[in-house]
């Protein structure tokens, strides 16, 4: 496949409430719909906040308050079989529900908490971390 | 605003030096079309499938197993997840638009779903959305990426012309090498002459 470059970018906020933030290389930024994002950032929300991504591969993610979740690793060129997709949550709840990536390779995508690593074909989970 | 920034930092510190002392806890749900996959959680002290709706384990501790798989309840669930969940993204929505025979030109039939898509973008405000080209396995290889690549550009254009923001788009093509429909070489097939717009 080839395409124009797109670089970091990984998708896109789609919902936000309360204290919703993007961590990236150190800063925390207000995060709000429309808000595009980038392979590293942090999405973190406070103890009223909440926030839902999409990202290029049409995988959702979303926080509910207290939480903390960073996009370690994506890849999405399927036609080189390039597909990764690790995410870490270390903090609060969150909702995932599996794109492309995890369709055409579900062992490219890994969840990642402090005490366990998620392994997941082709599904929904809920994660809560103490 | 800003006052918020210096009372998360010592709580992200206080949780990295606890890592590993707390616990986690994995549920298994339902997709949007009720399809359930399956989820492996792993550690050092062991392993779990997780396989049927609603299943959950947990974890307490790098050290130790997750805990067997155990169904847990509905109210658990609207209890610990009731936010997250509200926070879901609606699904992205695909639209597929299908070409003549070597034409990168739109026919009529399908300009009448540009409205369709524009309408989806001004919906999701969205400022992520893909535009792939494909074509069939007729002809050389290498035309048709051309062929593809015109499509997808082609498209693109017109989404531009009807005030969507360049930035917005990603545009791409596959040539013969994704095809909906799989088929031997040199094989007219209409459903593969298509550029699939994806509105995030």
């Amino acid at each position: 496949m080839a395409s124009a470059d797109n670089g970091d970018f990984v998708g896109s906020v789609k919902t936000a409430e309360g204290e919703a933030r993007v961590e990236r290389a150190g800063k925390l930024l207000s995060a709000r719909a429309k808000m595009k994002l980038n392979i590293g950032d942090k999405l973190v929300t406070g103890p009223d906040g909440s926030m839902g991504i999409l990202l290029r591969d049409n995988t959702s993610l979303s926080l509910g308050p207290k939480s903390e979740l960073a996009i370690d690793e994506f890849l999405f060129t399927p036609a080189q079989s390039k597909l990764s997709l690790v995410a870490r949550i270390t903090r609060g709840t969150a909702s995932y529900i599996s794109g492309k990536i995890g369709r055409l390779s579900p062992k490219s995508v890994r969840l990642e908490t402090p005490d366990a690593t998620i392994g997941i074909r082709g599904t929904k989970l809920l994660i809560k971390v103490d | 605003m800003l006052r918020w920034v210096p009372i998360i930092f010592p709580a992200v510190l206080l949780l990295a030096a606890f890592a590993g002392c707390g616990s986690s806890t994995v549920v298994l749900m339902p997709d949007r079309d009720g399809h359930v996959g399956e989820a492996v959680v792993t550690n050092q002290g062991g392993s779990q499938i997780l396989d049927k709706p609603y299943q959950a384990t947990s974890i307490s501790g790098i050290g130790s197993a997750p805990t067997q798989p155990a169904l847990m309840e509905q109210s658990e669930i609207e209890r610990d997840f009731a936010r997250a969940l509200a926070a879901e993204p609606d699904p992205p929505v695909v639209f597929i638009f299908y070409f003549n025979v070597d034409f990168s030109e739109l026919t009529p039939e399908y300009l009448s779903l540009l409205p369709n898509v524009l309408a989806a973008i001004k919906k999701r405000d969205s400022v992520d959305i893909s535009i792939v080209g494909h074509c069939d396995t007729a002809g050389a290889n290498s035309y048709n990426f051309l062929l593809s690549k015109r499509r997808a550009e082609n498209l693109a254009h017109i989404l531009t012309e009807r005030g969507v923001d360049e930035s917005t788009l990603s545009i791409s093509w596959h040539g013969e090498n994704d095809p909906l429909i799989k088929t031997g070489d040199n094989i007219f097939e209409p459903r593969n002459r298509r550029v699939e717009i994806t509105v995030r």
